[in-house]
């Protein structure tokens, strides 16, 4: 006792020489506690329990008033002089800026603090000390401001009651915020006291937002900033008094997670703060001198001001924990961190209070994709919980504590087995976190339904598919509607680099209840490369609604293709730019005006449109699309008919119709639509009969599938290569001569281009213009290819 | 209910007043384009031919309006926030140093406009140090020995804490008219020296006359400047907290009863200083202009 009279003395005279040698001389400070009232702009998080806009809730310009007044106190009481800008947290309060920063030069302050906290205003979550000077990083605008921020940081970072996620950051606001230019912080622009504005911690770091309504915690600050300013101003040696702070939390049981949305944790913060414990601060001899509580406002704080320095013990005590203390050292003007991590009493053996599946015989089998979750009246010892854990038959799984630790939940890594009863045994060796083990084991059983994993029914790009480069669209087919929950996230496509290109995510459509299928369709954002590899990963955790996933990652292969790319030799015969002359029928055969094709631009490889077939089979088999009006061109045995094709992955067959002297004359079978996206289909004309056959229309035929009763196909340029490879039609007016060393081509429109190809079907020479030397080529018969309005003529020349 | 009746008379009057009464701003031209980089803090002497600006740099101006020419008054970038013209012509100003002990130390000057150079007239002190101007000289308020530069500067008036002071034939006089916690900031006299105008942190624009009487509040607008004896210039100055968000320019009538918006809400105008009927401010990234307004009463 006569200790501590003679230790109280001291740090009397001690306070007593800091006020009298600052006679005179007492720095000054001015203090800004950053915004003011309860307004728009004052930075309201809404944590539970507090609505949006309650006063009581976290609000920024609150806990800036409470850090501000503490500092105020505190720095009064060593010996400074202060100003301060509010003193209450009112709308009327909340200066101007231009008006603080004219208060502060007016006062004379040789130095300012505003105080604030900090957010990201992003998803990003972080939770560090930041202060700001004005001018650029390293070269603050007035003296010394950089001096002040590098004396303050360090005694913010020290505070070991929060969680940091970085280190601190010191930073000009010119460099910090080059998009103002020089305008900077409006409390920093024309300040000309030594000026720091301190972003003291994150409040939409949910944690650090409940530490902030708490006032011990604010105080804690504002004796941290006054350190800041005892250091700038070589004092730290001026004052007797040192104070105790730390965190109070449960040692393993994790946080409630009462917001709206669950919200990040780091570190420590993933634990129980511990409300309404009493912490005490002992002396040496065991007496109390001084006695706090740690809140209800989800921050575990306790804080002990004023304390002389010495030795204690604090003690930590609360009904539902064992009660905890650590001996601490107090130095005279410091801080002194000391954090508890209470232990709880538990005092019944544990047992399981419920599990899943519940099953017993006669009941309907369990889903192989059903977790196995227990429940247990304590928190569970995770070691010796999992290795009590048996099933028989064995199954490799994951475990996942919920609840901080009362609930296991054991998911298997692929699915149980099909048509098998699984026991499993918890036994009497798990124990709850005091350590105490189970009375006895645990047995349950279930029984298994006989379907285990998705099937997939169809896949877009499939293996090797060539894809038409242009937003390409995706889509996966199963055997059960898909669970869609970022099911995006799930599929993905690659480039032989690995960049993983992106889902235009606005587009996708997904299954809907009532879909006979499941399914997901994205179209990819950007274009592919022509020529390129990608591949397609379907990672295995695709599931549908009953948790049933893909019985294992699916890497598909694939190739970026234009399909619209120039087909050396080939004739445009029909370029769908008209719908007139199309008929179309039902089958059988009756005439239904419901198909009839449009011309659309929607959707086009060439020209102006492409010809659409909007169909729906309903209890129809097929449809005939007839176009009646007939080319000029007409097709032999030995030429190639080419196609271009606008798929909807319908998986129905295409046939396109030709008729010999205009009777009905061949149908020829171009492909199943298994594809979404352009495709150039080439069909070599060889079993043809001897004749002239004739473009006649197109015949879809329905699948007999459960899908693609309803869909869109497109059809664009009609191409023909003739058996030669020459083309038997002819431009009007084109001549092709041979004069001395040139092939010379003329013709009533542009010649775009001749090339020179051999009977090996090789280019031996090409231009742009219409004459071709030839000089130095050796004679023989070849083919020369000249390029008219998009489309190409060939025909053999004899050099 | 005669007096109830007379005032709603009044007051309707008053309306139709102030709904009759206009402004027009006649003109709107930047200062020192291409001349000088951003300029901050614009002070006018009374005759509105001198105008003292910081620049970007750090340095303090001034330049005559009427022959063009721009002369350095210091380089000490802390000078020009609170330089002002005195009524000698002279510019007084305060310039500040961090000593050893990290306090700040500040020292008046005087800076003669006529000769182009500057006269420490105080010792560097710790603590508040402030140039007042004077309808006939300038003084250096300090926390030790200040200056003066004549037995009588004149009229003046200059704010301290939460109070006005008003100097008048050498008698000094000190009110506080309206509460305010934070302070009192950029009082006036008004051009006939008979009313001064300063602002009430929360309160806003406070006009009262030599004996502390409130004749008016003008709203809460900062930085007020005489345009004549009837009417003021003031900045309406939004921020989020962080940064401003907007600066307008005001006209105020000085008795109360009416107001004008000279720039747009949206704008960043700021720093009104008023002299000779011109009206320069600057604007949030320092570009320096002059204003000419006609009133139609």
């Amino acid at each position: 006792m006569k200790k501590m009279i003679i230790q109280s003395m001291m740090t009397a005279l001690l306070a007593l020489a800091a006020v009298s040698t600052a006679s005179g001389q007492q720095p000054h400070v001015y203090i800004n506690p950053g915004h003011g009232g309860y307004d728009s702009d004052d930075r309201n998080m809404v944590i539970y329990p507090f609505a949006q806009g309650d006063s009581a809730g976290s609000w920024e310009s609150k806990s800036n008033l409470r850090k501000g007044l503490a500092l105020k106190e505190i720095l009064e009481k060593k010996g400074y002089k202060t100003s301060i800008s509010r003193v209450t947290n009112t709308t009327a309060d909340d200066l101007a800026l231009s008006t603080i920063v004219a208060l502060c030069n007016q006062s004379g302050a040789d130095v300012f603090y505003s105080i604030h906290s900090n957010a990201t205003g992003t998803s990003a979550v972080n939770n560090f000390p930041m202060v700001f000077y004005r001018g650029y990083t390293g070269s603050p605008q007035v003296v010394n401001a950089d001096v002040l921020a590098a004396d303050l940081e360090p005694y913010l970072y020290a505070n070991q009651a929060t969680v940091w996620t970085h280190n601190y950051q010191i930073w000009g606001d010119w460099s910090f915020r080059p998009e103002w230019g020089t305008q900077g912080y409006g409390v920093l622009r024309g300040n000309r006291a030594v000026a720091n504005l301190s972003e003291g911690s994150f409040h939409d770091y949910i944690p650090e937002a409940y530490r902030l309504l708490g006032l011990q915690y604010c105080w804690m600050e504002g004796w941290n900033i006054s350190l800041g300013a005892d250091k700038y101003f070589g004092r730290l040696n001026q004052f007797g008094q040192g104070a105790v702070t730390g965190n109070v939390r449960d040692d393993r049981i994790k946080r409630l997670q009462e917001n709206p949305q669950p919200f990040i944790v780091y570190g420590d913060d993933q634990l129980m703060p511990i409300h309404g414990a009493t912490v005490r601060l002992l002396d040496q001899e065991g007496n109390e001198v001084q006695r706090t509580m740690t809140d209800t406002l989800r921050n575990g704080i306790y804080t002990f001001k004023y304390v002389n320095p010495g030795t204690y013990t604090v003690e930590v005590s609360e009904p539902s924990h064992f009660t905890q203390t650590a001996t601490v050292t107090v130095e005279a003007n410091g801080s002194t961190y000391q954090n508890f991590y209470l232990k709880r009493v538990r005092d019944t053996p544990p047992v399981v209070v419920d599990y899943s599946p519940v099953w017993h015989e006669g009941d309907a089998a369990v889903k192989c994709s059903h977790p196995i979750t227990l429940t247990f009246n304590w928190d569970m010892d995770s070691v010796t919980t999992c290795s009590a854990f048996r099933l028989e038959p064995p199954v490799g799984g994951t475990f996942k504590w919920e609840d901080s630790y009362y609930r296991l939940v054991f998911t298997p890594t692929d699915a149980f087995d099909v048509n098998t009863l699984y026991t499993l045994t918890l036994d009497r060796s798990a124990e709850h976190g005091g350590g105490t083990a189970m009375d006895e084991d645990f047995v349950m059983q279930f029984y298994t339904q006989p379907r285990n994993h998705l099937e997939e029914l169809a896949v877009f790009p499939y293996e090797g598919a060539p894809v038409h480069f242009k937003t390409p669209t995706v889509e996966l087919r199963v055997d059960s509607l898909l669970d869609t929950y970022n099911l995006f996230q799930r599929l993905r496509v690659l480039d032989t680099d690995g960049n993983e290109l992106a889902w235009n995510k606005r587009s996708i459509k997904y299954n809907k209840k009532g879909d006979a299928y499941g399914y997901v369709r994205i179209p990819l954002v950007k274009n592919l490369e022509p020529g390129k590899d990608y591949r397609l990963v379907l990672d295995m955790d695709i599931a549908d609604t009953a948790a049933i996933h893909l019985p294992a990652q699916r890497v598909i292969n694939f190739t970026g293709v234009d399909a619209g790319a120039d087909k050396p030799g080939m004739t445009v015969v029909e370029p769908f730019e008209s719908a007139d002359g199309y008929k179309a029928w039902i089958y059988v055969y009756s005439i239904d005006t419901h198909y009839l094709p449009v011309a659309t631009s929607t959707e086009r490889l060439f020209g102006d449109t492409s010809l659409q077939l909007t169909y729906d089979f309903n209890d129809k088999s097929s449809v005939l699309i007839s176009y009646e009006n007939r080319h000029d061109v007409s097709f032999s045995k030995g030429d190639t008919l080419g196609l271009h094709v606008w798929g909807d992955m319908g998986f129905h067959r295409l046939e396109v119709m030709l008729d010999k002297d205009n009777v009905s004359g061949a149908r020829l079978p171009i492909d199943t639509i298994d594809f979404h996206g352009w495709r150039y289909l080439e069909i070599p004309l060889d079993d043809l009969e001897e004749g002239n056959y004739k473009f006649a229309g197109f015949m879809l035929h329905r699948n007999n599938q459960l899908m693609g009763n309803t869909g869109i196909i497109r059809f664009d340029n009609l191409l023909k290569k003739a058996s030669s490879g020459i083309d038997e039609l002819q431009v009007a007016g084109m001549q092709v001569r041979v004069a001395g060393d040139y092939i010379v081509v003329s013709a009533d429109t542009w010649v775009q281009g001749v090339e020179l190809i051999d009977i090996q079907g090789r280019t031996i020479k090409a231009t742009s213009g219409n004459c071709l030397n030839v000089a130095d080529v050796e004679r023989g018969i070849y083919v020369v290819r000249v390029h008219i309005n998009g489309s190409t003529s060939s025909q053999k020349i004899r050099l | 209910m005669k007096s109830k009746l007379t005032i709603l008379l009044l007051m309707a009057s008053m309306l139709v007043t102030a709904t009759a009464q206009e402004v027009e701003v006649t003109s709107r031209q930047r200062l020192l384009e291409g001349v000088e980089g951003p300029a901050y803090y614009p002070m006018l002497d009374s005759t509105g031919e001198h105008l003292l600006f910081l620049t970007d740099g750090g340095a303090l101006k001034v330049h005559d309006l009427t022959d063009g020419v721009t002369s350095v008054v210091t380089r000490d970038y802390v000078a020009g926030h609170d330089a002002c013209w005195g009524g000698d012509g002279n510019v007084y100003y305060v310039t500040q140093q961090v000593g050893e002990d990290h306090l700040v130390y500040r020292t008046g000057q005087c800076y003669d406009a006529s000769t182009g150079k500057t006269v420490q007239v105080t010792e560097p002190q710790h603590g508040a140090m402030r140039a007042v101007p004077g309808t006939r000289g300038g003084a250096l308020k300090a926390p030790g020995r200040g200056y003066a530069s004549a037995t009588d500067i004149g009229s003046a008036a200059w704010t301290e804490e939460n109070r006005v002071h008003i100097t008048v034939g050498g008698e000094e006089r000190v009110f506080s008219p309206v509460d305010s916690w934070a302070g009192y900031l950029w009082a006036s006299l008004s051009p006939d020296g008979k009313r001064v105008a300063f602002f009430a942190a929360g309160k806003g624009i406070v006009v009262i006359d030599l004996r502390g009487q409130m004749l008016a509040l003008l709203g809460n607008y900062e930085m007020p400047c005489w345009y004549n004896n009837d009417y003021l210039v003031a900045q309406n100055t939004k921020d989020d907290g962080h940064q401003f968000t907007s600066s307008q320019l005001m006209l105020l009538k000085a008795d109360g009863t009416w107001q004008a918006e000279l720039t747009s809400p949206t704008s960043m105008a700021m720093h009104p200083t008023c002299g000779g009927g011109r009206i320069v401010y600057t604007t949030i990234d320092g570009l320096l202009s002059e204003m000419h307004i006609q009133i139609h009463e």
